[in-house]
């Protein structure tokens, strides 16, 4: 347990501050962005669709960032922790602060006084935004650049803000319209593509 | 040694995937938004038509009653549309900030509420919406009337304390009631404007305006990825330190990249543009009119080449001080940042980085603004030469000391 915990921190202070400062700065400017007074249900899922999901890119798409180095890459394969360890423990990092600035937000729109089904909402939310970066973390991970990640992730965003018919039951933005029977569909999709993008990234290193 | 390295330098590049997707992107971006604009449409106006489009009116009546109109309509839905940092925010009131709202419309038309709410109801169940054009002329056409003692100045007064319940970013603030409103525009409006298109812009000179409008919102997030790919690909390969050793001088490295990365973002832009011209080269024959050929290189060099070496620039230096993919953040922050800061669609360049023009046509004012727009993409070329230098003047240091400047910070904290 320790070894993990030393695994986790030393990847937060060395390699994840940065990102996690962004996300952060994000996070504070929210106000500047959107209203969190007075809002109806879909407006309150607009908040969290159209704003707070970019924090899923910002906290899931670096976690490969290190072994884009293929001697960090090697050192770490030799160590007696695997690299697929090493990779969980990061991706439960950042699940962590997501459920936190998803809670953080939820909890900001039901005091400004909006009507919404809380648990409902930070379900969608989490599902939704997990699901966007895992998209980032897959994409970065089998190309093992955090550019491509980022610019991927990117695009599926603004993708969906005109052709959402095309994605299907992963299409974003789905809660803004009251339907929320696609949790499952991402939740599902998230898990698989972060678990692919670890199995596929290490089968391809090799 | 510069012209070798430039042409290896386009050969990665040839050969990263981050190029094909930016071409992809921009592919799908710019033949999705330009397949609107259909070249048929490119008549000279009939007389007796219903619709001639629309115009923006800085006639103070025009400007009180259509405004009205608008504030009375985003009572009625209880969301109000604010800019408050340059980015979209919705606002929603409380009943008791929404009475005082009805109060101050009740005070400058001279009606109550409940009347006034009925004959909005009534006048867009009249009015034809089952078009676009017909909801849009329904829109422009609806305006409230302004009681007679009431003076322009006094309105904006009032409109004053509208902003101040809703917040800061309305669409009645001073400056944005002073641009105008838009308004139906009439058969001697279109005459005009067609003959602009037809005689000053030659026909091709109009769609490449538009063109560029679309073009540069994407250009303005898009080239970021090529730079940074291409400012971490050393680091990556490992090679930093053999190209250190090398004899050839940071301006060559560095002034060699990044030229190769603007020819080859600019390369694109330039092909799409010359296909989508041409339908309209051929329309403008029909028309009788000599097409200007080369608008597409005139407005891509002067239009969009800038934005291309601003944001390359930019992601060039960022990255050579940081060694990470923090240009991204602030790329994509300055560009959404540039796109909805602005009061009007078309033109008022100031110093955006995206610059608008999203309207076929608009002649006579383009040749008022041109100086404005020259003056915007001339600060941007030479900015990105100032970044280009700093770029080189950073690259040298590391080069010397051996290590990187980011580097340099971390080690302190150990």
């Amino acid at each position: 347990m320790e070894r993990y915990l030393s695994v986790g921190s030393n990847f937060l202070r060395r390699q994840y501050l940065p990102h996690l400062l962004i996300t952060l700065l994000l996070c504070i400017m929210s106000g500047f962005f959107v209203s969190f007074q007075n809002l109806s249900p879909e407006q309150a899922a607009k908040v969290m669709e159209m704003f707070v999901i970019f924090t899923g890119i910002l906290l899931f798409t670096p976690l490969f960032m290190p072994e884009q180095n293929r001697e960090i890459w090697l050192l770490e394969k030799s160590k007696q922790t695997s690299l697929w360890q090493l990779y969980l423990v990061r991706i439960l990092e950042a699940l962590v602060l997501l459920a936190v600035i998803v809670t953080v937000f939820i909890g900001v729109l039901s005091l400004g006084n909006s009507e919404f089904e809380a648990g409902k909402l930070w379900l969608g939310s989490f599902a939704e935004i997990l699901f966007l970066g895992a998209v980032g973390f897959f994409v970065s991970g089998i190309t093992n650049q955090v550019v491509l990640g980022y610019m991927v992730s990117v695009l599926y965003f603004v993708g969906n803000i005109g052709g959402s018919k095309y994605f299907g039951k992963l299409a974003l933005f789905q809660m803004m319209k009251g339907d929320f029977t696609f949790m499952p569909w991402m939740m599902a999709g998230a898990v698989i593509l972060l678990a692919a993008g670890i199995v596929i990234r290490e089968k391809m290193n090799q | 040694m510069f012209g070798t390295l430039f042409i290896k330098e386009c050969k990665q590049i040839l050969r990263s995937l981050v190029y094909y997707i930016y071409v992809i992107v921009l592919i799908l971006f710019l033949t999705s938004q330009m397949s609107g604009d259909s070249v048929n449409d490119l008549q000279k106006p009939k007389k007796g038509l219903d619709y001639y489009g629309m115009t923006v009116s800085t006639d103070k009546t025009d400007i009180m009653e259509r405004t009205l109109a608008d504030l009375l309509q985003e009572v009625y839905q209880n969301s109000f549309s604010t800019y408050p940092m340059g980015f979209y925010k919705q606002v929603i009131l409380n009943d008791a900030e929404l009475d005082e709202i009805k109060e101050i419309i009740e005070d400058c038309s001279g009606k109550d509420w409940d009347t006034l709410e009925k004959e909005m109801l009534e006048y867009y169940e009249a009015a034809d919406q089952s078009t676009i054009e017909g909801a849009m002329q329904a829109m422009m056409e609806d305006r409230i009337e302004v009681k007679k003692d009431i003076s322009y100045d006094t309105f904006c007064e009032k409109m004053e304390r509208v902003c101040k319940i809703i917040g800061k970013g309305s669409s009645y603030e001073k400056k944005r009631l002073d641009y105008g409103v838009d308004v139906p525009s009439t058969y001697e409006k279109a005459l005009e404007e067609y003959n602009g298109i037809v005689e000053k812009d030659r026909v091709t000179g109009a769609y490449m305006r538009l063109f560029c409008d679309y073009a540069g919102i994407i250009l303005a997030v898009l080239p970021i990825f090529l730079g940074v790919t291409r400012g971490l690909r050393d680091k990556r390969s490992q090679v930093a330190q053999v190209i250190y050793a090398r004899n050839a001088g940071a301006g060559v490295i560095q002034g060699s990249r990044y030229l190769a990365n603007v020819c080859m973002a600019f390369l694109p832009v330039l092909i799409i543009s010359f296909v989508l011209q041409m339908p309209w080269q051929y329309q403008a024959q029909t028309l009788g009119v000599k097409a200007d050929v080369l608008a597409f290189l005139k407005y891509d060099v002067i239009w969009l080449l800038p934005e291309i070496m601003i944001v390359l620039a930019v992601a060039f230096f960022i990255t050579e001080l940081t060694e990470n993919v923090i240009s991204i953040f602030v790329q994509v922050v300055w560009a959404v940042v540039s796109l909805f800061s602005v009061a009007g669609l078309v033109g008022g360049f100031g110093l955006k980085l995206v610059t608008r023009w999203n309207e076929l046509g608009g002649s006579a004012l383009y040749e008022q603004q041109k100086s404005q727009l020259y003056c915007n993409r001339g600060f941007y070329f030479v900015l990105s030469l100032v970044l280009v230098v700093l770029t080189c003047l950073v690259y040298e240091k590391k080069r010397k000391e051996g290590e990187s400047v980011y580097g340099k910070i971390f080690k302190r904290r150990k």
